[in-house]
């Protein structure tokens, strides 16, 4: 019953969003301005508000030359690629650096120092390591995923309750299987939701990343090449399909996270 | 302090190893480099011949160097430029997010309605749409502010909504049934009690603004700290010219430098208003 309310009301509301837009790109059609100044020179023929007509028309010249399957398939590899090697150096690490506690001080200085580093600044220093091509873009992602998810690793094994460890060492259990059936369980909540958190990391790097000396094909590139134009009907088509992409990411991090917290409703 | 000394010492260390300049810059040379961008006019001369292709030559005083002290960028210019933009995000972007935040914690209506209009608008990465406000807005600030404003709002509004729900929800129930409203509920109760989850929130959203700051300013700007990074000119032109890593380290030492100030800053500021909470 109040599920179903819920789910009418975001109905409801999503509906409302677009007959909004589409209503306003109809009443805009032919009397936004159309020639713009952009600094240097002018351009003509922008739509600022594309109508739903051109919206799916672009859409659909888009998915028939195969632009944007292409665009996706290369994007969505190199945040799966640079989410699964981040990940799984920084977990790794962060499990390391939060079980032995002399490790801890020799990973101090790295994390104060990349804490604080805007995860975008990397960009240009990548780029002068690894070069234009794809391991910069990868090898950013995965840096900014790692230091992410080191993070969650190390604050979920450090913050494992001392009554677990207890209870687990009064039981017996000791290295190995302590950490196991005891330490890792209780760091997942940690470790999965800093998993969230940089999934959504992964993709607005990707953006900046692919923005920067773009090629084709990539969803970064085609947002710059519609930019270049400009071309609206395409620039919108871009952020939607990479929202629908970031919103896909999510809902699979948060399903792992409903996996790794099964056993605290077991718990409970 | 220790081990931060060892970790200059590694760095040291390797970039000797490896003996090639253009992409470990030696310790000196990002000193050098530290003290010309700090607008002491001091010369790059001398060192970083170590390259062993023609193409890896590197030129001592690098190009990025030069464009940059030719448009008489320092480092504190652009890190307060950079300072800038991120405070005006906070300014605008926290009072917005959190304002979101409790209407949707606080009404279950607002809740229902708003909350899959926002899952849409947060799942869209600022940075990507600074293209579109542009054409809407013409080249200014406001394509670099938008983005950090939306950016922060957006980080905000989920820890603001967690505290007013979940932890804020039975005091606020209580303060109703002794007949608390209007402002006194609000500020003494709802706003207290949501207290610690918005201040965790604004943590993350420092390092978000910081990160889209920079990222907008890489874009599409023509000063600021991602511009430094990124070696002065504009958008089309970047990337052309050869990125000198001395620079680019200074660069992310500064940011790295000032985001832990911000922190620490953060941190103070929530002790000290969540002091109720330990009580």
């Amino acid at each position: 019953m109040m599920t179903w309310t819920k789910a009418r009301r975001a109905v409801i509301a999503l509906v409302a969003l677009t007959a909004v837009y589409v209503l306003a790109a109809e009443i805009g059609h032919g009397r936004l301005p159309e020639r713009l100044w952009l600094g240097a020179h002018y351009v003509d023929n922008v739509k600022l508000l594309p109508t739903w007509r051109q919206l799916t028309e672009e859409g659909a010249f888009l998915i028939e030359s195969n632009i944007l399957v292409d665009s996706v398939v290369v994007s969505t590899r190199r945040v799966t690629l640079g989410l699964l090697l981040g990940s799984v150096a920084g977990i790794l690490l962060g499990l390391l650096t939060g079980a032995a506690s002399r490790l801890e001080a020799l990973a101090d200085p790295w994390v104060a120092f990349f804490r604080f580093t805007p995860a975008l600044a990397l960009l240009p220093l990548f780029v002068v390591w690894f070069g234009y091509g794809e391991s910069s873009k990868i090898l950013l992602i995965a840096a900014n995923v790692a230091v992410v998810t080191f993070l969650g690793a190390h604050q979920g094994v450090r913050g494992v309750s001392r009554v677990y460890l207890d209870a687990a060492a009064s039981l017996g259990a000791e290295g190995w299987l302590r950490f196991r059936k005891v330490v890792l369980p209780a760091a997942f909540p940690s470790i999965f939701s800093s998993l969230r958190v940089a999934a959504g990391l992964a993709w607005v790097t990707i953006v900046v990343a692919e923005l920067v000396n773009a090629q084709m094909p990539s969803l970064g590139y085609l947002l710059a090449l519609s930019g270049a134009y400009p071309r609206t009907p395409t620039m919108m088509i871009a952020l939607a399909t990479i929202g629908a992409l970031v919103l896909v990411f999510d809902l699979l991090a948060l399903l792992l996270y409903a996996w790794g917290t099964r056993w605290m409703e077991r718990a409970a | 302090m220790i081990s931060l000394l060892a970790l200059i010492g590694v760095y040291t260390l390797a970039a000797r190893l490896l003996s090639r300049p253009d992409i470990l810059p030696p310790t000196e040379e990002i000193g050098r480099a530290f003290g010309a961008l700090l607008g002491r006019g001091v010369q790059l001369g001398g060192g970083g011949e170590g390259g062993e292709h023609a193409h890896h030559q590197h030129h001592s005083a690098s190009q990025q160097m030069d464009t940059l002290l030719q448009e008489g960028v320092t480092l504190q210019g652009a890190l307060a430029i950079t300072t800038g933009r991120v405070l005006f995000g906070l300014g605008v972007g926290l009072p917005l997010g959190i304002l979101l935040g409790l209407l949707m914690g606080a009404s279950r209506r607002a809740d229902d309605y708003l909350h899959p209009i926002y899952t849409v608008a947060r799942s869209v990465p600022p940075l990507a749409f600074i293209t579109y406000i542009m054409l809407w807005l013409g080249h200014s600030e406001a394509h670099r502010l938008i983005p950090i404003v939306y950016a922060v709002a957006v980080t905000m509004v989920i820890p603001t909504y967690h505290g007013a729900r979940d932890v804020a929800g039975k005091y606020v129930e209580a303060a109703r049934a002794l007949g608390a409203r209007g402002p006194l509920l609000l500020f003494q109760i709802l706003l207290p009690a949501a207290g610690p989850a918005m201040l965790g929130g604004l943590r993350y959203a420092l390092a978000i603004a910081w990160m889209t700051a920079v990222g907008a300013e890489m874009l599409m700007a023509e000063n600021g700290m991602g511009n430094l990074l990124v070696g002065g000119g504009m958008w089309s032109s970047r990337f052309q010219t050869r990125s000198d890593p001395a620079v680019i380290i200074v660069g992310i030492l500064a940011l790295a430098a000032v985001g832990w100030a911000m922190d620490a800053g953060a941190k103070v500021l929530g002790a000290r208003l969540t002091r109720w909470a330990r009580r």
